[in-house]
C-alpha cells in the first residue's frame, strides 16, 4: 500500500491581523509536514512574522522553532518544512498595528 | 448468460453471505446490504471524507459564511491531556470533525459518490462526540449537535429528478439546555445566485433554523463522566433511492419511526445527476470546539 499523504486546508480566506493562528490539526501519523501560506489579497502593511507551534494536547501551545515571514504580495507564498512535531500542529503570526493578510493555509502531510 | 432473476440471492447464498460477514472481524459489527459501496476504517486514511467547501465564483468572498467556516477533517487518536490517546475500536485512529471555538460554529465532512441503481442504501457508522476538554467540568451540554445528511439527485433520464437531501441530527443541547433528541430538517434556506455568470448558486441547508423534532426521537446516549472519556455508538440509516424516502433509523438499541420524516426537496440541478453524497457534521453550543469522531463507516446498497 502506498504511504498516506493528505492535503488539508486549515484556514481559507481568513483575514489575519493582530495575533492570529490556524485551527489546530492532528498529524501524529505523518513523518513530514509542510505549511504553505498564500496571500489571497494584497497584504496591508509590513509582512507579519509567523512561526510553527506544537502542543501536547491541542490546547496549550509553544513554538516549535521554525519561523518565517508571511507573503508581502498578493498570491505570494511562504512555506515551513517540518519533520519532528508529535501530533498537534498550527501556525501563528503577529501583525503590526494596521497590518493584515488574507490567508490560505495549506498543510501537506506525508507518512 | 443467466437471467437477472436467476442471479437473485436465495436463502443459501444469503446465509453464506451473512456467515462470511460475521466471521470477518472488520465487518462483523455492521449489517450491510448485499453490496458494500465503501468501508471506511480510518487507520487507512481519510477514505474520501473531505472538507465540504461552499460554492464560489471569481472570488472566495462570494462563499456563504456558513460554508466559509469549514475546515478539513483529520485523523485522530483521540489524544487527551489527562489520559493520552483513547484510540478507536480496533485501530488507533478515527476521523475527527472539529468546529471552531465559537458558539454555533459548525463543520462538515463529505464523501462524494454517484449511484448505479435507484434502490435501498444503508449508512452505518460508529461515532462519538465530545467538546474540547478546556475545563475540568462534565461539559455535557457544550456540544450542540452531531448529525448527517445525504445529498441526492435522480438520473438524467428519470421522470422525477428532484434533488433530495435527508438531514438528521442528534440535538444534544441548545442554549445550555440538555435536550438529547433526534431532529430532521424538511426545508433549506433561500437559494442564492453566486457570481455573475448565472451558472452557480448556493444555499446553506445546515443553517440552524427549521429543525423539527423527530416524533418519538428522544434518546439518551452514553456520554460518560468526564470530557475525556468516550464510548462508541452505533448508527444505521436506511434510505430508498427509488422512492427517495427514508426507511429507518437505528441508534444503538433504539429504532425510530420515520413515518413523519421529510427530506429537503428542491428542483433538480443541471450538473448533479445520480449524485450520492454523504455528509457528517458537528455543531458547538458554546465558545469551545466540538468534536465528532467516527471510528468506521460502512455504506451498502441492494443492487
Amino acid at each position: 500500500m502506498l504511504p498516506e499523504n493528505i492535503t488539508a486546508i486549515v484556514s481559507r480566506n481568513e483575514r489575519w491581523c493582530g495575533e492570529a493562528a490556524s485551527e489546530p490539526y492532528e498529524a501524529g501519523w505523518a513523518r513530514e509536514a509542510i505549511f504553505f501560506v498564500r496571500a489571497l489579497k494584497q497584504p496591508v502593511g509590513p509582512p507579519a512574522k509567523a512561526w510553527v507551534e506544537i502542543s501536547p494536547d491541542g490546547m496549550h501551545w509553544l513554538r516549535e522553532g521554525t519561523e518565517f515571514e508571511l507573503p508581502g504580495e498578493r498570491d505570494g507564498l511562504a512555506a515551513a518544512r517540518l519533520t519532528r512535531f508529535g501530533n498537534w500542529l498550527r501556525i501563528a503570526a503577529r501583525f503590526e498595528n494596521g497590518a493584515e493578510c488574507t490567508v490560505l493555509v495549506t498543510l501537506h502531510l506525508k507518512a | 448468460m443467466k437471467s437477472q432473476e436467476s442471479l437473485q440471492p436465495d436463502s443459501l447464498t444469503e446465509a453464506m453471505r451473512l456467515a462470511l460477514l460475521r466471521a470477518d472481524p472488520a465487518l462483523s459489527r455492521f449489517d450491510p446490504l448485499p453490496r458494500i459501496l465503501s468501508f471506511d476504517n480510518f487507520a487507512r486514511g481519510h477514505c474520501g471524507w473531505s472538507q465540504l467547501v461552499g460554492n464560489y465564483e471569481d472570488d472566495l468572498d462570494t462563499m456563504l459564511p456558513g460554508y466559509a467556516q469549514h475546515t478539513s477533517a483529520m485523523l485522530s487518536t483521540l489524544g487527551h491531556w489527562d489520559a493520552g490517546s483513547h484510540g478507536g475500536m480496533d485501530s488507533s485512529y478515527a476521523l475527527k470533525i472539529a468546529t471552531r471555538p465559537v458558539a454555533g460554529a459548525r463543520n462538515v465532512a463529505i464523501k462524494r459518490h454517484t449511484f448505479r441503481k435507484r434502490g435501498p442504501i444503508r449508512f452505518e457508522m460508529y461515532f462519538t462526540f465530545k467538546p474540547e476538554a478546556t475545563e475540568l467540568r462534565l461539559s455535557e451540554t457544550d456540544v450542540r449537535s452531531i448529525g448527517f445528511l445525504f445529498d441526492l439527485q435522480g438520473g438524467d433520464g428519470d421522470a422525477s429528478g428532484d434533488r433530495v437531501m435527508p438531514h438528521l441530527r442528534f440535538l444534544n443541547a441548545l442554549d445550555g439546555q440538555h435536550l438529547q433528541k433526534w431532529q430532521y430538517k424538511p426545508e433549506t434556506e433561500r437559494i442564492i445566485p453566486i457570481g455573475t455568470d448565472n451558472k452557480t448558486i448556493s444555499h446553506y441547508h445546515l443553517a440552524p433554523e427549521g429543525w423539527l423534532d423527530l416524533p418519538g426521537g428522544a434518546q439518551r446516549l452514553c456520554y460518560n463522566e468526564i470530557p475525556t472519556k468516550v464510548n462508541w455508538t452505533y448508527l444505521c440509516f436506511d434510505f430508498d433511492l427509488e422512492s427517495m424516502t427514508a426507511l429507518g433509523l437505528r441508534c444503538n438499541d433504539r429504532s425510530f419511526d420515520l413515518s413523519g420524516f421529510e427530506s429537503i426537496r428542491i428542483p433538480a440541478m443541471k450538473n448533479l445527476w445520480c449524485m450520492l453524497n454523504f455528509c457528517l457534521f458537528a455543531e458547538t453550543d458554546v465558545a469551545k470546539r466540538a468534536f465528532l469522531y467516527v471510528d468506521s463507516i460502512c455504506i451498502s446498497g441492494d443492487f
